[in-house]
């Protein structure tokens, strides 16, 4: 590792206008205010997700090879940083209506980023994966899983589809253009749109006391702008020793905690402490998942809770950030507590509600 | 508790009762001492050590017997150490040059001291330490060496501290104070156990390149010690709990014990318990690394007894008003546990993180903290003995078989082959006895011809009226 010799001068972001991409060109251009970004994406970027002011931005679609070729050729970045792609909103996570569209924009997309880079001449391509790659294969526990576990076979669409592309991007690594994958676990921070708004909502639907499953069932979390870093040195690494050329990385916090916990660290920071506790079995849960799937087949209308949805939440899913730590040099520099903090700040910001300050709890 | 009150609480806790039998009956010490050969001297000071600990006279005394004697006598020298240090009645200009000039006293024969108070509980210890000095000379080299060093360093901490305590403020105040008083005190004495360990072959050398693993062991169980005891050392007028923890959370380290300040009291302890908690994972760290089972048993029952002290504190408004212990039955049950192997007590340790972790609640301060390190427990208890691996997750996506299914499948078609072929040779024995039984019953006379008939006519029971023409 030497991060202080390598230098990046010319980076290219695609979907930098999106959760991940926008905090990966700030910390960018955090670590090199001198470098050149260029931020391609299908929507321009805006002020959910903000991008520095010295990026350029050209409007492309990733499924169209001829308008990411010119985009490319006109950016010519050494690095490209590709992580533009299809998560799937939780009622389309667990069907296949929109199979096509993603297959189309994580793998066609993928195809035509990677072809579009090589022809460009960039030296370093790095592509923003998932666990889900591994962890999609409901109903299966993944204690503190690494990089030997395999993807796996019967996932959901978003998996993998991304699994798919992952391996087309590893494969594509040669010695001119070295490329590796970044499998970022759940991801907080600024701009989410997920996961704690998600769990906000909670509150005002009164389901915070239901413990679906024993609720000690552990998972990772990543504070976006830490898999922003993982970027950065993965970057920096294929433009130096590439030692992680072809190699794909988990990349999480490496705070294990239980989805429960999270849930109530989130509702603490909006003064909301569930006054009981339900334990619902999963079993039973799981069944009330097949009656609400049903329920939406005959009328039409999507509900939060589906077989998929309770197996998410029971599932043990977690990752050994080992080989991150030992090849990229990977730690999360902003720490998990923090990190729920800042995107329940962020999430109060957008919501435009103000968060009683902790003292004021101590008091309740 | 009486011996109706026993019966009625072991009636309703039957599970206790079952451990504390199991222990009694079948636990069976890794060595025995051969008590006929022991000389005076060696006598007293099992008699000393029966005196002076409670909990680790029967853990010593099990020890392999290269490490006997050795322990036995660590224990003893740093236990008069102690003796002086805890005398309020001694002063200063004579305490100080005792602490610091003990260590040399273990090398002048017959060296006694007499000047403890008599209300001192180990008194009669320093009153006949001569029989600790004869023992500790015909120790081998290497290990007095170990223990004067250790005696050095030791006595050395204490007039550093009963100095500090006279002169000036003592009290602990920042979280970094808190752990050189317990290094004093307790991660002095993991280094001792550690270097003797290893000098015996016992350990591995690793141990020793990693020193924190060690002090770890020494203040995971002296912070559990000072977490339960706080009310009782806060009666005798002893302060152990840091300012930079408690003042957080009260003004006053006498509020804690205030009913009205319950709530902050628990987070206080809360916050406590979480900064011992964080030598969880360096104490299973440095169990992998002894390598004699009595050893293992010697530093693994101290530290299950920790984990279940500090679930039992964890919360527990109770100890703010009295001194709680964990019951019998379940320190036997601990016991049991923590002298089989690593794996076993790795369960133990998991079972009371995940008790801590169902009683921690969101009003805590500390809540994601604590959170946070019960999962590091959890996942490092994963690294050591993985519940699944990556090998079994590949031959599950490729569907192929190890050795020992296809081995197993290929019994399961061997046995299905012989239950085929009994049935097989089951069935030709029916066919040929009944070929038999037709047959003689033809050569007697049997009209088949005529019980065909019936059948055909659709008369399966011929009525028994054709009997009465015979």
């Amino acid at each position: 590792m030497d991060g202080r010799s390598t230098c990046l001068k010319n980076v290219l972001i695609s979907g930098g206008a999106g959760f991940v991409g926008a905090a990966t060109a700030r910390a960018v251009a955090e670590k090199y205010p001198q470098c050149d970004i260029t931020i391609i994406d299908l929507h321009p970027t805006g002020p959910t997700h903000v991008v520095p002011d010295s990026a350029s931005f050209i409007q492309v679609d990733i499924t169209n090879a001829d308008e990411v070729s010119k985009a490319l050729q006109q950016a010519r970045p050494d690095v490209v940083i590709h992580a533009a792609g299809i998560v799937p909103v939780l009622a389309e996570r667990f069907g296949r209506r929109i199979e096509n569209q993603v297959w189309r924009a994580n793998v066609e997309g993928t195809r035509n980023m990677l072809e579009a880079a090589k022809g460009s001449g960039a030296n370093a391509f790095v592509y923003t994966s998932t666990c889900c790659v591994v962890t999609d294969d409901m109903g299966r526990p993944y204690p503190n899983i690494d990089e030997h576990w395999p993807t796996s076979p019967q996932p959901l669409i978003y998996g993998e589809s991304k699994a798919a592309a992952e391996a087309f991007v590893l494969q594509y690594s040669r010695d001119v253009m070295p490329t590796c994958a970044l499998r970022a676990s759940v991801l907080c921070g600024p701009g989410d749109y997920q996961l704690v708004p998600a769990i906000h909502v909670c509150i005002a639907k009164r389901e915070t006391p239901f413990v679906i499953g024993t609720g000690s069932n552990l998972w990772d979390v990543t504070y976006v702008p830490n898999i922003a870093d993982a970027h950065v040195l993965a970057a920096e690494n294929l433009m130096s020793s590439k030692t992680a050329a072809g190699e794909a990385f988990f990349i999480q916090n490496n705070e294990t905690i239980t989805f429960r916990d999270f849930c109530l660290a989130v509702w603490v920071h909006f003064g909301h402490i569930p006054p009981f506790e339900l334990h619902i079995a999963e079993r039973l849960a799981y069944l009330a998942g097949l009656l609400s799937e049903a329920s939406t087949w005959i009328t039409g209308k999507t509900t939060t809770i589906s077989r998929g949805s309770v197996q998410d939440t029971c599932a043990v899913r977690y990752a050994n950030g080992e080989k991150a730590r030992r090849i990229l040099g990977y730690e999360a520099r902003v720490g998990i507590e923090d990190g729920i903090r800042l995107s329940c700040e962020d999430l109060a910001r957008r919501l435009g509600i103000e968060l009683p300050c902790p003292s004021e709890l101590k008091s309740e | 508790m009486g011996l109706v009150g026993n019966i009625l609480y072991y009636s309703i806790h039957p599970a206790e009762l079952r451990a504390i039998i199991q222990w009694k009956v079948w636990h069976n010490p890794v060595h025995e001492r051969n008590e006929k050969d022991e000389t005076e001297t060696q006598k007293a000071c099992f008699k000393f050590l029966d005196l002076t600990s409670r909990s680790f006279s029967a853990v010593i005394k099990e020890l392999h017997p290269e490490l006997l004697l050795p322990m036995s006598v660590f224990y003893l020298v740093l236990r008069g150490l102690d003796t002086i240090e805890d005398d309020t009645s001694i002063s200063l200009e004579t305490k100080e040059p005792l602490l610091r000039n003990f260590k040399d006293f273990l090398e002048q024969d017959g060296w006694t001291f007499d000047g403890n108070r008599p209300e001192e509980k180990d008194r009669e210890l320093l009153v006949q330490f001569h029989n600790v000095i004869t023992e500790f000379k015909n120790l081998k080299p290497a290990y007095q060496e170990i223990i004067k060093d250790i005696t050095d360093k030791m006595g050395n901490g204490m007039a550093d501290y009963v100095r500090k305590a006279e002169l000036e403020d003592a009290s602990v105040k920042t979280v970094d104070e808190y752990d050189l008083y317990c290094y004093y005190v307790a991660g002095l004495v993991g280094e001792g156990c550690t270097r003797l360990f290893v000098e015996a072959e016992f350990g591995n050398p690793a141990l020793l390149k990693r020193p924190r693993l060690h002090k770890s062991m020494g203040l995971f169980l002296q912070k559990t010690n000072i977490i339960r005891d706080v009310r009782e050392d806060n009666d005798d007028g002893r302060r152990f709990w840091p300012k930079a923890i408690w003042s957080k959370h009260v003004d006053d380290f006498d509020d804690l014990f205030k009913p009205e300040n319950r709530e902050a009291a628990l987070n206080c302890n809360s916050e406590m318990v979480l900064n011992a908690l964080e030598h969880v994972e360096d104490c299973l760290f440095y169990l992998a690394g002894l390598r004699e089972q009595s050893v293992f048993n010697f530093c693994a029952i101290p530290q299950g007894m920790a984990i279940a002290t500090l679930e039992l504190c964890f919360r527990n408004p109770a100890m703010f008003e009295r001194n709680i212990k964990i019951t019998k039955g379940d320190a036997c049950q601990l016991m049991t546990e923590s002298t089989q192997n690593l794996r076993v007590l790795c369960d133990v340790f998991r079972r009371y993180i995940r008790k801590i972790h169902k009683k921690n609640t969101p009003k805590d301060p500390n809540f994601l903290k604590i959170s946070i390190v019960c999962g590091k427990v959890e996942k490092f208890i994963e690294t050591i003995f993985p519940s699944q691996n990556a090998e079994e997750a590949n031959r599950r996506v490729e569907g192929t078989k190890t050795e020992a299914e296809l081995e197993r499948a290929r019994q399961d078609a061997e046995t299905r082959k012989d239950v085929f072929f009994m049935l097989a040779l089951m069935g030709v024995i029916a066919v040929i006895v009944s070929i038999i039984m037709i047959a003689t019953a033809w050569a007697l006379g049997a009209r088949f011809d005529l019980a065909w008939q019936e059948l055909r006519g659709g008369n399966p029971s011929p009525k028994s009226v054709e009997h009465a023409e015979l």
